[in-house]
């Protein structure tokens, strides 16, 4: 159900999860998911920090995981500063890529400095 | 075996920490010093921005190269091994990975490392001495989806062994590429077993695809025999 991260206050572990299928639709089309999403909800010890591979790759197209980090060391033909051509940038700190045009937020919304950071 | 070429052959991912073998203690603290000075000039405590998702571990990102034909050498190894950054959040790692060249577009004789902050990818880390890993070998063309996989699941805590895993490597070699996970304890056989169950799950295995566990004392004895540092006798 839960593709989100899930952070629970520490509980008794579940003995078993029963989810009743009676449609070969209803399987999950990746093999590596369980019907109903992966579901992990608490582990001995405590809580835990679990995310699905599904969940980790939408928040690839959020803005914020798209800027090169800070200090992201150039290693030619391992590490892909972005810009390859220039190292244009506006007074803001707008990055002009070959695909993406990434505009620093007004927010100060996680490494922000990482977006004005432009030395390689 | 006929030869010793043999034992080398049967080398994983770990080729580079065959490199590291039994240093001198004196060419050992040198390389430490250097280590210290290559990879830690910037220590900053990394942590996830606002309105990231954080991650159950900070982790940090490495990258090694050896040239092929030059002799393995402790020393060497230390030199070629580089950090590429570390991160906090989901949103930091794919800063960083979205700037990483794919596995697949790898040339030459390259590793990524991807290790839980504070745990360096080689044997001898503490968190390493008494550890081992699982390697997959795997034909040219899988690496990159299989290093994705292997990774997120990582990331994501999908192994449940509690502290027990260290990092992952995927490594590119001549005609095929090899990814591994390492974790702290060996002999812990039902974490290996998880972590094994762990992987058959996530990483969609062409079928037939082995899988191999190597505790990493076994694999510095095989470099330890190759390189000849076993004496007429068969002692050390």
């Amino acid at each position: 159900m839960s593709t989100d991260c899930q952070k629970t206050t520490a509980k008794a572990i579940p003995s078993s999860r029963r989810v009743t299928i009676s449609d070969a639709e209803h399987m999950p089309h990746d093999y590596s998911t369980t019907p109903g999403g992966t579901l992990f909800s608490t582990t001995p010890g405590g809580t835990r920090i679990i995310y699905d591979r599904k969940f980790l790759l939408e928040c690839r197209s959020s803005p914020v995981a798209k800027t090169p980090p800070r200090g992201l060391p150039n290693i030619p033909g391992v590490t892909s500063p972005p810009s390859k051509d220039t190292n244009v940038k506006t007074h803001n700190g707008e990055l002009l890529n070959n695909n993406n045009k990434i505009i620093a937020p007004d927010c100060s919304s996680a490494g922000e400095d990482a977006q004005f950071e432009m030395d390689i | 075996m006929n030869n010793k070429f043999d034992a080398l052959k049967d080398d994983d991912s770990g080729d580079h920490d065959q490199d590291q073998g039994s240093p001198k203690d004196s060419e050992k603290e040198k390389t430490e010093d250097e280590d210290k000075e290559q990879n830690t000039s910037k220590k900053k405590m990394v942590v996830p921005g606002a309105g990231e998702h954080p991650l159950q571990y900070n982790y940090t990102f490495w990258y090694s190269r050896r040239t092929p034909g030059r002799p393995a050498s402790t020393q060497s190894y230390e030199q070629n091994i580089k950090q590429i950054g570390s991160f906090a959040s989901v949103e930091q790692f794919w800063r960083f990975y979205s700037h990483m060249i794919r596995p697949g577009d790898l040339t030459g004789h390259s590793d990524f490392h991807l290790f839980k902050e504070g745990i360096k990818p080689m044997w001898e880390d503490d968190a390493n001495k008494m550890g081992g890993k699982w390697i997959i070998r795997l034909r040219k063309g899988l690496a990159s989806r299989c290093w994705e996989n292997l990774i997120l699941a990582m990331l994501g805590e999908q192994f449940m062994v509690g502290e027990e895993i260290c990092g992952a490597v995927v490594s590119v070699r001549f005609q095929e590429d090899i990814i591994s996970i390492w974790n702290k304890t060996a002999s812990d056989q039902a974490t290996t077993a998880r972590i094994r169950d762990t992987l058959r799950r996530v990483l969609n295995l062409p079928p037939n695809t082995i899988m191999e566990y190597k505790t990493h004392t076994d694999s510095i004895k095989a470099w330890e025999d190759f390189h000849g540092l076993v004496n007429a006798s068969g002692g050390r």
